[in-house]
């Protein structure tokens, strides 16, 4: 197995750099470790380059642009059964005001923020939300009602440090999806857990015990071999 | 009968001979017995009650049309453009890869990267290519983010410019000509064959007035199929075969008596009087192919 890595993963494990694996033609497994999944950032042309290749890639380029699209996120977490919300894409304030109500949530719906999500509670918090997230209107956004408390928290390989429940959905959102290392919002609703987005992690905010996780997580799939995808 | 939604944005019909070609879309389809609807961003959410798809809003995967394309897919319906031929069309650097792992004849392309763009690659590529280059942003569509340079200043500027969005980017040779030709692909057959011309004193189909915001573009001079080189049309069909077997519009140059890709788009432009000049049937063929 191919380990490509924008993150120094320490001696323990060996990795290629995202810049000389899109000069090479290794033909193998590749584990694609990257904080930055983004569309059109080296963490999405590392994918595309090893299936280009024919190499068996986590994740895979689709899942990359995807996961950043938040209602096609939504759309294939349901049909794998992930618990998620009703949600609307428009770009216009009054359709969501009349279809999901206050108080709500927002994403973007263009992949190129790191900000998440913004809550609306009334009408010109949501005239505001629509137009910086929809970049002054040019995209469309995507709204979801907010009927809890909002967590947000890493999930590195589908585990994270919080309680069981959010760690069955980041569990089951990386079976699904295979991002190993991203930031999940998560919506707790009485005793139930609804996801509600995925975004990248920023460099500085993957610590010393989730470089630990990393690395624990790349020995196991290593010894998995041929196993590693499904 | 089926129901299609097209996917359209306001900008779609600013210009009149784009308007009337998306009318001659409804008027086929309604002659043919089908309904077809105008879909803009805020009917995103009845896209279950169609049969089918056809987007005709620019499509890239950063774009709301990837969001509807990609969940028609997921919901089971026909769409065109379908969410695959987005993602490899709509990324420049995806496409010059596969045409290098297929053997397709392409304008000599090499890429460079965010990370290791330095002045000894800079060299390195004016003595390979020479002088002028052009610098492509994958992203590139209606010839924009595509701009030559003649040396390392505009290079380093033109290249941080792009780098702002995408950290790869694509170099090829420059190879100056009249024209480009497009070919239109559905389903792995010619629709249509245009020539683009190159507007006097220009070296791209449409180019930016120097301190204006406005584009000049080049006439369309339309073909009949039958009467174009095989050649061009079998490089055209290849091209495709490796992206997927929707709508396309193949740009191809001709070098001499040889033809080279110069991309594959998805969403090909279809305006009255242009692209539909020679093929007049191109409306009903992509209709029946959207209800097939």
């Amino acid at each position: 197995m191919l380990v490509v890595s924008n993150i120094d993963l320490g001696t323990t494990t060996p990795s290629m750099k995202p810049s000389a694996f899109l000069k090479s033609s290794v033909k193998d497994l590749t584990l694609n470790l990257n904080n930055d999944y983004r569309y059109l950032k080296t963490g999405y042309y590392v994918s595309m380059h090893a299936e280009v290749l024919g190499n068996t890639v986590i994740p895979t380029s689709k899942s990359i642009i995807d996961v950043n699209r938040n209602p096609i996120l939504l759309l294939e977490a349901s049909k794998a059964g992930i618990p998620t919300n009703r949600y609307l894409v428009t770009s216009s304030v009054k359709k969501i005001m009349l279809e999901i109500g206050f108080p709500m949530i927002v994403f973007a719906v263009n992949p190129f923020s790191f900000d998440g999500y913004k809550v609306a509670k009334n009408r010109s918090a949501l005239y505001r939300a629509v137009k910086s997230l929809g970049m002054n209107y040019k995209f469309a956004v995507c709204a979801q009602p907010l009927r809890g408390n909002m967590v947000s928290f890493k999930a590195i390989f589908g585990k994270c440090q919080q309680d069981e429940q959010l760690g069955e959905i980041a569990g089951r959102v990386y079976e699904v999806f295979r991002i190993p290392i991203c930031k999940l919002h998560v919506q707790r609703v009485e005793e139930k857990a609804y996801l509600c987005g995925l975004q990248p992690l920023k460099k500085e905010e993957v610590l010393p015990a989730d470089l630990h996780l990393i690395s624990e997580e790349v020995a196991r799939l290593s010894l998995k071999g041929d196993r590693l995808v499904g | 009968m089926a129901s299609i939604a097209c996917f359209v944005e306001k900008y779609n019909f600013t210009d009149s001979r784009e308007d009337v070609a998306l009318q001659t879309f409804k008027h086929t389809a309604e002659e043919m017995g089908h309904e077809f609807d105008f879909m803009f961003r805020e009917g995103i959410s009845e896209i279950p009650k169609y049969d089918a798809v056809f987007i005709r809003a620019t499509t890239d995967p950063l774009y709301t049309s990837y969001v509807v394309s990609r969940t028609a897919s997921e919901l089971g319906l026909k769409v065109v453009d379908d969410p695959e031929s987005i993602q490899i069309c709509g990324n420049k650097i995806h496409q010059y890869l596969l045409f290098k792992k297929f053997n397709l004849p392409h304008i000599p392309t090499i890429f460079i990267n965010k990370e290791e763009f330095h002045h000894k690659q800079l060299l390195e590529i004016f003595r390979e290519f020479g002088k002028p280059v052009v610098i492509k942003a994958p992203y590139t569509s209606f010839s924009r983010y595509v701009e030559k340079v003649a040396c390392e200043t505009s290079f380093r500027e033109v290249a941080k410019r792009f780098f702002r969005k995408s950290d790869v980017l694509a170099v090829q040779e420059f190879v100056p000509t009249t024209f480009d030709w497009r070919v239109g692909v559905l389903n792995d057959k010619v629709l249509y064959v245009c020539k683009y011309m190159i507007p006097k004193g220009r070296w791209k189909h449409g180019a930016k007035l120097r301190g204006k915001p406005t584009f000049i573009w080049g006439r369309t001079v339309s073909l009949k199929v039958e009467n174009t080189p095989t050649e061009l049309q079998n490089l055209a069909l290849n091209a495709c075969k490796v992206i997927g077997h929707g709508l396309y519009g193949v740009d191809i140059k001709q070098v001499g008596d040889s033809y080279v890709l110069v991309e594959v788009n998805d969403n090909p432009s279809i305006y009255s009087g242009y692209e539909d000049l020679r093929s007049k049937d191109l409306y009903g063929k992509i209709i029946d192919f959207l209800v097939d």
